[in-house]
């Protein structure tokens, strides 16, 4: 063994190269050098990039931050050096762009990514799913008012987002949607808070576990972000019904199901939808009326309709997928119940995907009740003012036209034509419909200046829902408002833009690094893709490395 | 010390300090890395082995770190091998990633003279093998 000719670590040794095509040569090092000052070493005796180098010794791969000393490595020793070309990180940074997630969503993390207690999450989830939502998200009063009063335009808002699957995505690649989907307590309250839907969990364990599970919400986020595995996971879920209704009994068994899970929860949620101006107090209705209306159904239903043709039949047609739009609304809420009280998790997953997410905000929106902001908008002057704006379909025209310099009104043709609609402002002026509105009008407004389209949607739809957080607390409305949805914000000015990742992800990149990812840069970029959640970094880099 | 047949019994820990030097030092075949965990271990009991996957087989390319235990009673038995990096091979359990003697020749038939590397190399050479050469693999860089 060498082991005694460089007791002096700080004096030059000779280190044998073995290049995994056979070829040997030799560099001279010092045992203090880290192993990436090492590779830039290596590279001046080969043409393979330091970046590029992988470095084995004793069976190890060598990293980047250690020293060679660190691996016992002597003088005269060989160490195998391995163009890593197989790795998408190394292969080229811009792979990142064909990613589901664009880094470039990414790099607006949130300020401190541990800071992420229930209430900011709160907030940031308002943001995120308003954004998912569109539609109805940005006037919780208003989708209310359209489930009842079928608004046309509120559907065609919908489903304009919900054809977008880029902003679907980026939406739902925003950092803090991954912490609120990692945060079952918050799912969990959601769901809780509406006593009609808590019955029907308690009656079915089984849904009660899928909503417990953080990991089934976020794979069915995973999916939404993806529509490849949202497809894949759909044409699962519809194998796995039609085999259940070629079994025998299987079709009543469906049936049952569908009877015990999805009218039930139909109703929690389409009753109050109905009574309709309040759909804040249920989050469930907004949350199924929309979906009906987003996807499901033919634009002229609505949620009561939704409601009666959710008829005890299951449908006997091949199962149409619930992305779809055309599909009929019937059929759909076969195919999205019938897997929540299934037993196969995955089905289950989609289905719920295809139940709740989009929409959440709604249910979020639901909590309006007891904001303090409200009190703050009942404040009479700013009634009278609003009610001024609010009837008149030119004045509030105008204000749009200001508040909307990026022109999301202007490209967004059904929001221009819902506001100038004189029947909704007629409805929109219904008391509790303001109260409704009031609660985002406010923050709205410093809002929408600022941002650009993509952002504008998201911006309006956090706010909407974004009322929701008083309740959590105010100034954690303002962090959301200024942080959450700026760091959530698609390339919106970061609070904290000078701090490297390096710096700001230092021990989730070590423990990547523990884990044996060894790439630090594709281990910043997974980790400023996710703010920071090591666990979902490490989904992310594991899914990018079979790419 | 010499053992019945006349041949010179190399005691386990003489047998085992050669291994790691030729690890360390690239000596032999070269393809493959191995060495010590632990460096304090007086019984040098757990390595870690590294094989690059062969050209010409979906292997290529890639890096797969393995865990070579070798007990008291090696050379005369085994060491248990297992695979760290995911990999799909008709030799390893698909959960584990343990190598299964019984479907590994060297294992199943071991003999006191081969080494680690020996079984490094095999392992490589089965990469190849035309039952395992087009196997799908799971993502580089996960782990079992």
């Amino acid at each position: 063994m060498a082991a005694d000719d460089c007791a002096d670590a700080s004096s030059a040794v000779t280190i044998n190269i073995r290049c995994s095509n056979g070829s040997k040569f030799t560099v001279q090092t010092t045992l203090d050098a880290t192993v990436a000052s090492f590779k830039l070493i290596v590279s001046r005796n080969c043409a393979v990039q330091p970046d590029l180098q992988r470095l084995i010794y004793k069976g190890r791969i060598l990293k980047d931050d250690q020293t060679l000393e660190s691996y016992g490595l002597e003088a005269d020793h060989t160490v195998h050096l391995v163009r890593g070309a197989s790795s998408p990180a190394s292969s080229t940074p811009p792979t990142s762009a064909n990613l589901p997630a664009s880094t470039g969503v990414n790099t607006g993390a949130t300020e401190n990514p541990t800071n992420t207690n229930a209430a900011g999450q709160g907030g940031a989830e308002a943001g995120g799913l308003g954004g998912a939502g569109l539609g109805g998200s940005p006037f919780p009063g208003l989708s209310g008012m359209f489930g009842g009063g079928g608004l046309q335009e509120m559907n065609n808002m919908h489903q304009q987002l919900l054809q977008n699957p880029n902003m679907m995505r980026d939406i739902l690649n925003m950092p803090v949607m991954q912490n609120i989907m990692n945060n079952p307590d918050l799912m969990r309250s959601m769901f809780m808070n509406n006593p009609q839907t808590r019955e029907i969990i308690d009656r079915n364990p089984d849904l009660a576990h899928i909503l417990n599970d953080p990991s089934i919400l976020r794979q069915t986020l995973e999916a939404a972000r993806n529509p490849e595995l949202m497809r894949e996971m759909m044409r699962n879920t519809d194998r796995a019904m039609s085999n259940i209704e070629s079994s025998p009994e299987g079709f009543n068994m469906l049936r049952r199901m569908y009877e015990n899970v999805q009218e039930p929860f139909l109703n929690a949620t389409t009753m109050s939808g109905d009574s309709a101006t309040d759909p804040g107090s249920n989050p469930f209705a907004a949350l199924l009326g929309n979906q009906g209306a987003a996807r499901a159904r033919d634009p002229s239903q609505n949620p009561s309709t939704e409601g009666s043709d959710g008829s005890p039949i299951p449908n006997t047609n091949p199962l149409p997928n619930p992305w779809n739009n055309a599909a009929g609304g019937g059929q759909t809420n076969g195919t999205r119940t019938t897997p929540v009280g299934g037993d196969a998790r995955t089905p289950g997953i989609a289905g719920l995907g295809g139940l709740g997410f989009p929409d959440m905000e709604q249910m979020l929106g639901g909590n309006q009740d007891s904001s303090p902001l409200n009190r703050m908008l009942e404040n009479p002057v700013m009634m009278q003012m609003m009610q001024n704006l609010l009837s008149n379909p030119q004045y509030m025209n105008q204000i749009l036209g200001n508040l909307d310099p990026s022109g999301m009104l202007g490209s967004n043709t059904q929001i221009r034509e819902m506001l100038q609609n004189p029947q909704f402002i007629q409805q929109l002026t219904s008391p509790a419909a303001l109260q409704q509105l009031r609660g985002l009008q406010q923050p709205f407004s410093p809002l929408a200046p600022q941002q650009g389209q993509a952002q504008n949607q998201t911006g309006t739809a956090g706010t909407g829902t974004g009322t929701v957080t008083p309740n959590m607390g105010m100034d954690m409305l303002m962090n959301m408002l200024s942080g959450g949805l700026g760091g959530g914000g698609l390339g919106v000015p970061n609070t904290t833009p000078n701090v490297p990742p390096e710096q700001r992800y230092a021990t989730q990149l070590s423990q990547l690094q523990e884990m044996g990812f060894f790439d630090t840069q594709e281990n910043i970029r997974a980790l400023s893709a996710t703010s920071g959640n090591v666990h979902a970094a490490v989904e992310r880099l594991l899914g990018n490395l079979g790419q | 010390m010499v053992g019945g047949s006349g041949e010179v019994v190399v005691p386990r820990n003489f047998r085992l300090l050669e291994e790691l030097e030729r690890g360390e030092k690239g000596i032999g075949d070269g393809t493959v890395s191995y060495g010590m965990d632990d460096g304090d271990d007086i019984y040098m009991r757990s390595w870690t082995g590294t094989i690059i996957g062969p050209r010409g087989s979906i292997h290529d390319g890639r890096i797969y770190q393995l865990k070579l235990f070798c007990d008291k009673d090696y050379p005369e038995r085994p060491p248990t091998v297992r695979f760290h990096s995911r990999i799909n091979l008709t030799c390893v359990n698909h959960n584990t990633g343990m190598v299964e003697p019984k479907k590994f020749n060297i294992l199943e038939n071991w003999q006191r003279e081969y080494t680690m590397e020996h079984i490094l190399t095999h392992l490589k050479k089965e990469m190849t093998a035309s039952h395992n050469r087009k196997l799908a693999q799971p993502p580089d860089g996960s782990f079992f």
